[in-house]
């Protein structure tokens, strides 16, 4: 099955190089066909990503950010899998290639690392090995070689007396370390793209520092584009060229990054910043919070699917679905029909504080956390 | 610190009193796991004491030691005027209902055959407190004060809730027997930041309508700024720096607590994050093997050959603010992330 890619021994796989973003994503939608109904994970999103640039991608739980990171990917179950729209790369359209053509593109073109470095590991496999494994297999070098190139990776990943550690399996290393080893392997074949799945959310606070200061790092030295999926809007405010907002399967904000916290449009990324504690406000104070929880996939809302929650919310919103728009800022669109900041959207917000309404006169969602 | 000592105690009457904490654990032959050394502090009536540090620093054992889960290695552990570690089983059990604890993980602690309202009502039964009805007006009290409707809720069972919603259950769970202590271990760390918020501003709520007193257990300085009268910053099963919150975060003065400081992303493009290693390089050493004098010192851009030698003590840098480090921080942020303007939130 796994037939060997006759491949130069040095360097890595020249691709095309095509004129463009690197990676296009227009209207993808991924839909899971279960028992309850068809569940919306993802919902008609579009972005292009640069060459060396990075896009984070936040929401909650369930807003469908790993389903994007994996749709993009193609790693998705074989069956009760709906998925349309396109994935372009580098000129190629990824949702039209087989799955033995897209092994020659997972980890020589794109690179992934995932949350939990302890299951993305083989646990009965020397780290070593699970280096060297696909820089052998895609790019056929010998042995020596490739352990000359796997002690230079975990080097540059920053781990500590690199040639012992090739001997070592995952469970001998901290959490860190093992995130550490994830990277090496994801990024030993020189991919030109880094998707990035929470990749620090299971780590300490100050491991989560020098894992995000060494992915800055090496996609500085490799220009590398990236996307990073994260729940913490802290994780991404420095560490990004641009920011998607995803709330129930559809990018409900995208900006710059700095336009976003400067300028943003949407009553949700609003919502979600104001919920962080932050280290400046004294201590016991009350965190605003976004009241209810996110809609059933299942079941979504029609119209503004982020109304039931929103505090700027009308009846508009209950009734048709805001289209993506554009505000001043090139690069920076929005889902709201009264966004933050401007005289509709302070109106909206004044009037529900008037009559003391949550939305629309929707029914109030429980106090459910 | 990592150091000891006890200057950071107060006089006067405090709810818990906890000193010279020491839990150990076998590690195969003659090998120890130093779990918690030498650890002191107190929490006053209606306080709240933030314990923070990273994984492995401790915290989770310090708070189950105060529970007496497991008993101590050593140490005092005197809760509203009893010394905990002398009592026998039977009494130590008779103490537990004024000390309740809520875990890291909603869903798993609770057991998930049962309803909610079984769940949250055992407690009762268990003590055999009060008859029906009055168990009843107790189960529907602490539903509406965690914000759950028992009639809707009542019957369903823990996987059909979210994780924000079995966390509230845990908590309703935890007042039944009108405690007086509660102790939370990272009680938000698997939430939403949405959710968590809520689950923040429940605990404040219920501290305030109970008058409970808590220790609250996590890793997120900002979660701990947020909740905590007093907070106590451990490493490796050492006390580091002990101050009230706010003090703490505008003067920290222990390596390791600017270190902690510095590795926090801020939600705020305008602070650049820290690179080249500036916040904290390397990781925690191992328990059963840790480093000698200062704990931190192998990871410490302040350390000396003094730190090596000689284990520091906790001693007082400003009113009620104790530190235990040879060479503290004078100056505030000496390195770490660089502000370029203030948060402009």
């Amino acid at each position: 099955m796994r037939a060997r890619r006759d491949r130069q021994t040095t360097g890595y796989p020249a691709a095309p190089e095509t004129s463009g973003p690197l990676l296009e994503v227009a209207d993808l939608t991924t839909h899971f066909r279960t028992g309850r109904g068809m569940v919306r994970a993802v919902d008609g999103v579009s972005f292009s990503l640069d060459r060396g640039r990075t896009l984070g991608v936040v929401g909650e739980s369930g807003s469908g950010k790993t389903v994007l990171s994996r749709s993009i990917m193609g790693l998705l179950p074989r069956t009760n899998v709906v998925r349309s729209g396109e994935v372009r790369f580098a000129g190629r359209e990824l949702t039209a290639l087989t799955e033995a053509e897209l092994r020659d593109i997972w980890g020589v073109e794109i690179g992934m690392v995932f949350q939990d470095p302890m299951t993305s590991l083989n646990p009965v496999m020397r780290v070593g090995r699970q280096i060297t494994e696909s820089l052998r297999h895609h790019l056929g070098v010998d042995r020596a070689e490739g352990r000359r190139r796997a002690v230079a990776l975990l080097d540059s990943v920053g781990i500590p007396e690199p040639e012992q550690r090739l001997g070592d399996f995952p469970h001998q290393l901290s959490g860190g370390m093992r995130q550490r080893v994830t990277i090496a392997v994801a990024l030993a074949c020189g991919p030109r793209l880094l998707m990035a799945d929470e990749p620090t959310t299971a780590l300490d606070v100050t491991v989560q520092a020098q894992i995000l200061d060494l992915l800055a790092r090496q996609q500085r030295e490799r220009y590398m584009a990236m996307v990073l999926v994260t729940h913490d809007l802290g994780v991404v405010a420095g560490r990004t060229d641009e920011i998607a907002v995803m709330y129930a399967g559809k990018i409900v904000e995208k900006a710059p990054t700095r336009t976003l916290f400067s300028d943003m449009k949407m009553p949700y990324t609003e919502a979600l910043l104001k919920s962080i504690p932050k280290l400046a406000d004294p201590s016991h104070t009350t965190l605003s919070v976004i009241p209810g929880r996110p809609p059933d996939l299942v079941n979504l809302p029609t119209g503004c699917r982020f109304y039931p929650r929103c505090p700027y919310a009308q009846q508009r919103c209950r009734d048709e679905e805001p289209p993506l728009q554009e505000a001043t800022t090139p690069g920076h669109v929005y889902r709201c029909w009264f966004p933050v900041g401007t005289p509709e959207g302070r109106d909206a917000l004044d009037r529900n504080r008037r009559e003391g309404r949550l939305d629309a006169g929707a029914p109030v969602a429980p106090a459910g956390a | 610190m990592a150091g000891s000592g006890t200057a950071q105690l107060r006089t006067g009457d405090a709810l818990l009193r906890v000193e010279h904490l020491v839990v150990n654990f076998h590690a195969g032959p003659r090998q120890r796991v130093h779990a918690v050394s030498d650890v002191s502090f107190d929490v006053l009536e209606g306080e709240t004491l933030g314990l923070v540090g990273e994984s492995g620093c401790g915290k989770s054992t310090t708070g189950r030691a105060v529970m007496q889960l497991p008993r101590p290695t050593s140490g005092s552990v005197r809760f509203a005027g009893q010394e905990l570690t002398a009592l026998k089983r039977g009494a130590l059990r008779e103490t537990r209902p004024q000390m309740q604890m809520i875990f890291q993980d909603p869903i798993s602690s609770l057991n998930p055959r049962r309803r909610v309202v079984d769940i949250v009502a055992e407690p009762l039964a268990i003590w055999g407190r009060g008859g029906g009805a009055e168990r009843d007006a107790k189960v529907r009290e602490v539903f509406d004060a965690v914000g759950l409707d028992v009639d809707a809720a009542g019957d369903r069972r823990p996987y059909q809730f979210s994780g924000g919603q079995c966390q509230r259950i845990s908590i309703a769970r935890s007042l039944m027997l009108d405690p007086r202590l509660l102790i939370c271990d990272e009680p938000v760390s698997a939430l939403d930041v949405s959710v968590q918020a809520q689950i923040l501003n429940l605990l404040a709520d219920t501290k305030k309508r109970y008058g409970l007193t808590m220790i609250f257990i996590a890793h997120d300085l900002a979660v701990v700024k947020n909740v905590s009268d007093r907070v106590a910053v451990m490493y490796l099963g050492k006390l580091c720096e002990v101050a009230g919150a706010d003090d703490l975060y505008e003067h920290p003065t222990h390596p390791y607590t600017n270190a902690l400081l510095a590795s926090i992303p801020e939600p705020d493009p305008q602070v650049r994050p820290s690179t080249n290693g500036a916040g904290l390089a390397g990781e925690i050493p191992s328990p059963v093997s840790p480093p000698s004098g200062c704990r931190f010192r192998t990871r410490c851009p302040r350390a000396q050959d003094r730190c090596a030698a000689e284990e520091p003590q906790m001693r007082q840098m400003r009113p009620d603010h104790f530190v235990a480090c040879h060479f503290p921080v004078e100056s505030p942020v000496s390195f770490g992330a660089t502000r370029s303007t203030a948060s402009n939130q």
